[in-house]
C-alpha cells in the first residue's frame, strides 16, 4: 500500500478522441484544471460529458491524445492503476453497493490506496465530516435514502486522498434541498482539500453556481470555455446548449 | 426404522461432498458469472496428487494437504492461464474453455496415470458406527468428512465477513466496475477465487474418493450433483450451496432407498425441477434485482 500523495495535481486534457466503436464521442476535447478549482462540464445528453469522465478514469480508452495528471500521461492505464495515481470516480449513478453496508463501503475506497493506519484515520475522519454517514455505520447501504447514497459514494472517493476527483451528475434524482446539500459539499472540499474537481452536470444552473470555470460540449468537441459567471451570463449560450 | 435414520444421516454425509462442489462453483460464479465446468475434473486431478503422496510416503495426511495445496496452485493457474482471456467476453466463451479444460485434465491423468480404478484411503474407518445394536448407518469417516467441509465453510465465511481480502473478494463480486474505480486490482482478486474454489474440489475429491475409486472421470457425477446442489441453493449464495448441498444428498438418500438406486441422478433432476418451479432462482438467492 503506498500513501496517498499529498500534493494535489492539475489536470490537462489534450486533444482526446474515444468512443465506443463506431464514430468517435469525443472528437478532439481539451481541458486544463488547476488545483482547488471546480470546472463544470455542460452540455446535453449524449453530448459526451459521461465518455470524458471515463477517458480520464481509463473506463473507456482514448484512441488518440493524453490525460495528465499532475504531469504524468495516464491514457489508456488500466482504470485500477489510474485510480491509485490519484483520480476518484464517482460514476452516475453512484454506484453505492446496496449489498455492503455504509461502512464496508467506506471501506473498500481505501483499500487499494492506503496502509491499515491510513484507513483507520480516514475512515474516522469521514464520520467526522459526515455524520449522517455514522449514524448509519452498520446499516445495509441499501437502506440509504438518494441524497444519502451520493453523499456515502463521495465520501468513499475521498478515503482514497484522491488528488483529482470527477463527479457525474451527483444531483441527478435528488430534492432540491439534496441537491442544494450536496453543492455545498463540493464547494467545501475544494475550498478546504485543495482538490481538482471536474463536475459533469445536466443541472448546469446548480453546476455554474459553484464552479470557477465550465466549459460546454456538444457532439463531442468544446463549443465553449470560459469563467463560470460569464458562461453563465451569456444568454444565448445559455439558451441553446444549457437549457435555461 | 432403523433405515430411515440410516438413509437420513448417510444422506447428510454425500451431501457434504456435494456442498463443497456447490462452494467451489458459487464462488467462482459470484466474481465472474462463469460456471467452471472443470471443477469436477480439478477436483480429480488433486486427488491423484494426493494419491502419489501416500503411495510414495505411506503419509495419509501429508496427502490431503498436499492435495489442498495443489488445489489452491491449480485453481491460481488456470485462472490466470486459460480463463483470464475469456473475461468481459461472451459467456459462451468460458464455457468451452472450461468445458475444454475438463477434457483436458480427464486425458491428462488418463495418460498419466492410466484408466483403471485405483482404491483411495479414508482418515478414518469406514465401519459404521452403532448405538448399542442400532446401527447407524454413518462411519467415523463419514463425521470427519461432516466436519471438515462444516469447519471449512465456516473458515470462508470469517474470512468473507472479518478481513480485508473478504471484503476485497465480496467488492469484486458485487460490483467489479465499481471496484477497479477503487483501485482494487481485480485481476488478483479473481485469481484467488479460483484458488479458493480450487481448494474446496480438491477437499471433496479426497473426502468423497474412498467410496468412488480413483480414476480419471471419478468425479464427473459428483459434479453433476455439487451443480444441481449449487443451483438449488441459488448460485449465488454460499449458504445456499451448503444447505442446498445437504437437502439434495438427504432427499436422493430416501429416494434412492425406498425407491431403488438406479434412478439417483433422475430424481435429482425432480428435485432441481420442483425447487425451480417454487423459487426460480434458488432457494437463498435475493429475489429482488439489484437496485442502483
Amino acid at each position: 500500500m503506498t500513501e496517498p500523495a499529498t500534493k494535489v495535481a492539475a489536470l490537462a486534457v489534450e486533444d482526446i478522441v474515444a468512443g465506443y466503436g463506431g464514430g468517435p464521442v469525443l472528437d478532439g476535447v481539451s481541458i486544463s484544471a488547476q488545483p482547488s478549482t471546480i470546472t463544470a462540464v455542460l452540455g446535453a445528453n449524449g453530448a459526451g460529458k459521461t465518455t470524458l469522465l471515463r477517458a480520464i478514469s481509463g473506463f473507456v480508452r482514448p484512441r488518440r491524445g493524453r490525460v495528465l495528471v499532475g504531469g504524468t500521461d495516464l491514457a489508456r492505464r488500466r482504470p485500477e492503476d489510474i485510480a491509485r495515481a490519484g483520480v476518484a470516480h464517482v460514476p452516475e449513478g453512484q454506484g453505492v453497493i446496496t449489498e455492503l453496508t455504509v461502512e464496508e463501503n467506506l471501506r473498500i475506497g481505501a483499500l487499494a490506496t492506503r496502509d491499515r493506519a491510513g484507513r483507520t484515520a480516514a475512515l474516522t475522519d469521514a464520520y467526522a465530516r459526515f455524520p449522517v454517514l455514522a449514524a448509519r455505520r452498520r446499516r445495509a447501504a441499501a437502506t440509504l435514502s438518494g441524497g444519502e447514497r451520493q453523499i456515502l459514494v463521495i465520501a468513499r472517493a475521498l478515503m482514497a486522498a484522491p488528488r483529482v476527483l470527477l463527479l457525474d451528475e451527483p444531483s441527478l434524482g435528488l430534492a432540491p434541498k439534496m441537491v442544494a446539500q450536496v453543492m455545498d459539499l463540493i464547494r467545501q472540499l475544494r475550498d478546504e482539500s485543495g482538490l481538482t474537481v471536474l463536475l459533469v452536470e445536466q443541472n448546469a444552473r446548480s453546476a455554474l453556481g459553484i464552479a470557477d470555470t465550465g466549459l460546454v460540449l456538444n457532439l463531442g468537441k468544446v463549443v465553449a470555455q470560459d469563467a463560470a459567471a460569464s458562461l453563465a451570463g451569456d444568454e444565448g449560450l445559455r439558451r441553446h446548449y444549457l437549457g435555461f | 426404522m432403523q433405515e430411515f435414520i440410516e438413509f437420513g444421516l448417510g444422506g447428510i454425509g454425500i451431501g457434504m461432498i456435494y456442498a463443497a462442489i456447490a462452494l467451489s462453483l458459487v464462488l467462482i460464479w459470484r466474481g465472474t458469472r462463469v460456471l467452471n465446468y472443470s471443477q469436477g475434473g480439478m477436483a480429480m486431478f488433486t486427488t491423484y496428487v494426493a494419491w502419489l503422496v501416500i503411495s510414495h510416503t505411506g503419509n495419509y495426511w501429508l496427502g490431503f494437504v498436499l492435495a489442498l495445496a495443489s488445489g489452491l496452485v491449480l485453481g491460481a493457474i488456470l485462472e490466470r492461464t486459460v480463463v483470464r482471456p475469456t473475461v468481459g467476453k461472451s459467456p459462451l466463451n468460458s464455457v468451452i474453455v472450461t468445458i475444454g479444460l475438463l477434457i483436458f485434465l480427464e486425458g491428462l491423468a488418463g495418460i498419466i496415470y492410466g484408466g483403471q480404478y485405483r482404491s483411495f484411503p479414508a482418515a478414518y474407518s469406514i465401519h459404521g458406527l452403532k448405538a448399542g445394536s442400532f446401527s447407524l448407518g454413518i462411519s467415523p469417516n463419514d463425521l470427519f468428512t461432516a466436519v471438515a467441509v462444516l469447519a471449512a465453510a465456516l473458515a470462508l465465511a470469517l474470512v468473507f465477513r472479518y478481513t480485508t481480502v473478504g471484503l476485497r473478494l465480496r467488492a469484486t463480486a458485487f460490483d467489479s466496475g465499481v471496484a477497479r474505480l477503487l483501485g482494487i486490482r481485480i485481476g488478483r482478486v479473481l485469481t484467488l477465487g479460483w484458488a479458493l474454489a480450487g481448494l474446496f474440489g480438491a477437499l471433496a475429491g479426497v473426502l468423497v474418493t474412498p467410496s468412488t475409486f480413483l480414476y480419471p472421470n471419478s468425479m464427473d457425477s459428483i459434479f453433476v450433483l455439487g451443480f444441481t446442489a449449487a443451483v438449488i441453493g441459488g448460485l449465488d449464495s454460499p449458504v445456499g450451496a451448503v444447505v442446498g448441498g445437504v437437502l439434495l444428498g438427504v432427499v436422493l438418500s430416501y429416494a434412492g432407498g425406498y425407491l431403488g438406486n438406479d434412478l439417483v441422478l433422475v430424481y435429482g433432476l425432480v428435485v432441481l425441477a420442483l425447487v425451480l418451479m417454487v423459487r426460480p432462482s434458488g432457494l437463498f438467492s435475493s429475489a429482488t434485482a439489484r437496485r442502483v
